[in-house]
C-alpha cells in the first residue's frame, strides 16, 4: 500500500502540450511520464527547445496541460481556471527565474514582502518572516537596498528568499545561476541544496550548466518534449 | 492587493514619462473646465436675463430677436391706459418703451466697436429690477451709461470706463454719466442712453420693444391685449421665454464649444494613452511576475489603473489651479452680451470627475495589453 508520505509530490501521466503558432501546432511536451518525490532536488537538462521550460512551467501551474495528468499533492492541478491557479501558485509554489524578476522600484525587504501580501499574515508576522528569509540567504544587511543597488548573485539570493518566504513545498528554479558568475552561481546553488535537504523542499530546477546539475539529486534529460532514458541520456 | 505604495512609486520611475502624462492630462482637464465655465456662463447669463414677471411686446411677426423688432410708438402709451395687471411702484405703472440696437460705440481714442445700446427712460429702472446705478448718475440727454463689463466688447481696459469721460455713439459725442450693474445678465454689457436721443440718432420713429412688469397672472392680461388691438400688431412674450429661445438659438454655439474641447482634449488623450502604453509595455514581464506569485490579474489591473489614476489626478489638480489663475473671472463676449468665466463647484467636479475618468479609461488598453499574453510568454518579454 501506498502512503501518503510515499507517494510523489509531482505526478505527470501523458502530459502533453499543443500550441499554435500560425497554421502550425507545434508540440514542446508529448505523453510524458513523471514522478518526482518530495524533498527531492530533479534537474531537468536538455537542449534549446527540447520541451524542459515547459515542462517547469507546467508544474509550477504558469501553464496549462492540453492532454494528461497532472497532479500536485494528489490533486490534479492541470484543469484549475487560471484564477484558482493564481492562488495554487501562492500557497504551494517558489519560482525562481534566470533574471531574477525582481521589482526594481521596491527594496529587497519589499520584494521578498510581496509574497506574503496575498497570505493575510500581520504586518509583524510579515516582517519576521521577510527577515528571516533575508538572514538564511545572508543579505540581512542589505534588506534596505534597491535591486539597483545590489550585485547579480545578491539579486538572485533576494530572488530566493522571495521563492522561499511563504513556506511552499515546491521549489522551480528556471536557469537559477544562468546569469551569474562561478563564485554566486556556487552559492546560489548550495542554498538549493541546504533547502531541500535541511527544510526537506521539493525543487525542480531547469538547466544547461551539467555542473548546476550536479548540485540536484537527480538529474532528467529531454529532447524533442520527450524524457530520455538514463543510458540515452549519457 | 499590491499596496498603493507600488503604483506611488512606479509614478516616479520615468520622471520624463510622469510629467508627459500630467500635462496630458492636465490639458484635457483644462479644455473641459473652460469649456464647461463658458457653457454655463452663457447659459445662466441669459437664464437671468429673462425676469419671470416681465412681459415684451414686441412686434408681430419678429418674436426671435428684439433687435429686427419694430414697435409702434403708441403702443406704450395705450398698454398704460388700456393693459390691466401691470405693476405699480409708488404709484407709476411699470412700463419701459425701450429701442435696443446695435452700433458703433468708442471711449475715449479708442476703436469703434459694435455694442448693444439701448434707449430707455427712466422708467426703465421700474422693469428690470437687476439694474443697480454703481457709479454716477442715470443718463440725461447727451448722456450715456455703461453696464459694468461693456469694457470687455470694447476691448479696452476695465479702467477706461470713468465717469465723465467722453464717449461717441453711432459718432456722436457723449458723456458717461454712470456705471450699472445687472448681476449675471446681458444688459451689464450693454449701454444706456436716454431713449428720444436713441431715437434721433437711428432715425426711427417707432420703439423696439415695450416691457411690461406684471403681476403673478398678468401674462394672460397682456396677451389678450395683443389679441384686441391687432391694429398696434403686437406679440407678448414672457422675457424669461424671449431669453430661453435665446439660449436655444445659442445651443450650436455651446455645442461647438464642446466638440473643439473635445477634439483637443482626444489628441491630449490618445498622446496620454500611448504614454501609458510605453509606460506599461516595459514591464510587461514585471506584472507577468507578479502573477505568477500569485496575484490575480484583477489585483494588477487595479494598481495599474491606481498609478495612472494618480498621474491624472495630478493633472486634475494642476488643470485647476491654472483655472483658478487664468480662467476664474475672465470676462467672455458673446453677440448679445458679456460674462464672467466662474470656477463653480460644478465646474471643479467635472474637471475632477474628468480627470478620474482619463485615469481609468487611459489606463484600461494598456493594462489589458500587460495582463493579457499567456503567463510563459509574457515571462519572456524585455523589460
Amino acid at each position: 500500500m501506498t502512503t501518503s508520505h510515499d507517494y510523489p509530490l509531482i505526478r505527470c501521466k501523458g502530459l502533453t502540450k499543443h500550441y499554435r503558432k500560425g497554421r502550425q501546432t507545434v508540440t514542446p511536451l508529448s505523453a510524458l511520464d513523471l514522478d518526482v518525490p518530495r524533498g527531492e532536488f530533479l534537474a531537468l537538462m536538455g537542449p534549446s527547445g527540447s520541451g524542459k521550460t515547459t515542462l517547469l512551467n507546467l508544474i509550477a501551474g504558469i501553464d496549462r496541460p492540453s492532454e494528461g495528468i497532472l497532479e500536485f499533492d494528489r490533486h490534479e492541478i492541470g484543469g484549475l481556471s487560471r484564477g484558482r491557479l493564481a492562488r495554487w501558485r501562492a500557497a504551494h509554489v517558489g519560482y525562481i527565474f534566470q533574471l531574477y524578476h525582481l521589482i526594481p522600484v521596491l527594496t529587497a525587504f519589499e520584494n521578498v514582502e510581496i509574497p506574503l501580501l496575498l497570505s493575510g499574515l500581520s504586518r509583524r508576522e510579515r516582517r519576521e518572516r521577510v527577515e528571516n528569509a533575508l538572514a538564511l540567504v545572508g543579505l540581512a544587511d542589505r534588506m534596505h537596498h534597491v535591486p539597483s543597488e545590489l550585485s547579480g548573485g545578491q539579486e538572485q539570493r533576494v530572488a530566493i528568499a522571495r521563492a522561499l518566504v511563504t513556506d511552499p513545498p515546491l521549489l522551480v528554479a528556471d536557469e537559477p545561476t544562468g546569469d551569474l558568475d562561478r563564485e554566486s552561481a556556487a552559492s546560489v546553488l548550495a542554498l538549493l541544496q541546504q533547502f531541500s535537504a535541511e527544510f526537506g523542499k521539493t525543487i525542480v530546477m531547469v538547466t544547461h550548466d551539467p555542473r548546476c546539475a550536479d548540485a540536484a539529486e537527480r538529474t532528467l534529460h529531454l529532447e524533442k518534449g520527450k524524457l530520455l532514458e538514463a543510458e540515452e541520456a549519457l | 492587493m499590491l499596496p498603493l505604495s507600488y503604483a506611488l512609486r512606479n509614478l516616479y520611475r520615468d520622471p520624463a514619462r510622469l510629467l508627459q502624462t500630467i500635462l496630458g492630462s492636465a490639458l484635457v482637464v483644462l479644455m473641459i473646465m473652460g469649456a464647461a465655465a463658458i457653457n454655463q456662463g452663457m447659459r445662466e447669463t441669459l437664464d437671468a436675463s429673462g425676469a419671470a414677471d416681465n412681459v415684451i411686446l414686441l412686434g408681430a411677426g419678429s418674436e426671435e430677436s428684439v433687435l429686427r423688432s419694430e414697435v409702434n410708438e403708441r403702443a406704450a402709451g395705450i398698454a398704460q391706459a388700456a393693459m390691466p395687471g401691470i405693476v405699480e411702484v409708488a404709484g407709476r405703472r411699470a412700463i419701459s418703451p425701450e429701442i435696443q440696437q446695435l452700433t458703433y460705440v468708442s471711449v475715449g481714442n479708442a476703436k469703434n466697436r459694435r455694442a448693444l445700446v439701448r434707449g430707455v427712460t427712466p422708467d426703465a429702472l421700474l422693469v428690470h429690477t437687476r439694474v443697480s446705478l454703481v457709479e454716477g448718475r442715470f443718463p440725461r440727454p447727451g448722456e450715456v451709461m455703461a453696464g459694468r463689463l461693456s469694457w470687455r466688447k470694447l476691448g479696452i481696459p476695465r479702467q477706461a470706463l470713468r465717469v465723465g469721460e467722453p464717449v461717441q455713439v453711432e459718432g456722436v459725442p457723449m458723456i458717461l454719466s454712470g456705471l450699472f450693474a445687472a448681476p449675471s445678465t446681458v444688459m451689464e454689457s450693454e449701454w444706456w442712453m436716454d431713449l428720444n436721443d436713441l431715437r434721433t440718432q437711428a432715425k426711427r420713429n417707432n420703439l423696439s420693444s415695450v416691457i411690461l412688469r406684471m403681476r403673478d397672472d398678468g401674462f394672460a392680461d397682456a396677451d389678450l391685449f395683443t389679441k384686441q388691438r391687432l391694429d398696434l400688431e403686437l406679440s407678448a412674450l414672457r422675457e424669461s421665454d424671449y431669453y430661453a429661445r435665446l439660449a436655444d438659438f445659442y445651443a450650436p454655439l455651446r455645442s461647438m464649444t464642446w466638440l473643439t474641447a473635445l477634439l483637443i482634449a482626444a489628441g491630449a488623450f490618445l498622446g496620454g494613452l500611448n504614454t501609458l502604453y510605453a509606460a506599461f509595455a516595459s514591464r510587461i514581464r514585471e506584472i507577468a511576475t507578479l502573477q505568477t506569485i500569485g496575484f490575480r490579474p484583477w489585483a494588477l489591473a487595479l494598481s495599474l489603473v491606481e498609478e495612472s489614476m494618480l498621474a491624472c489626478l495630478c493633472g486634475a489638480i494642476l488643470a485647476a489651479f491654472a483655472a483658478m489663475l487664468w480662467l476664474d473671472g475672465l470676462a467672455v463676449s458673446f453677440s448679445i452680451g458679456t460674462f464672467i468665466l466662474r470656477l463653480t463647484p460644478e465646474v471643479a467636479f467635472m474637471g475632477l470627475g474628468t480627470g478620474m475618468a482619463l485615469g481609468l479609461i487611459g489606463a484600461i488598453p494598456p493594462a489589458l495589453r500587460c495582463l493579457l499574453p499567456p503567463l510563459p510568454t509574457a515571462l519572456r518579454a524585455a523589460s
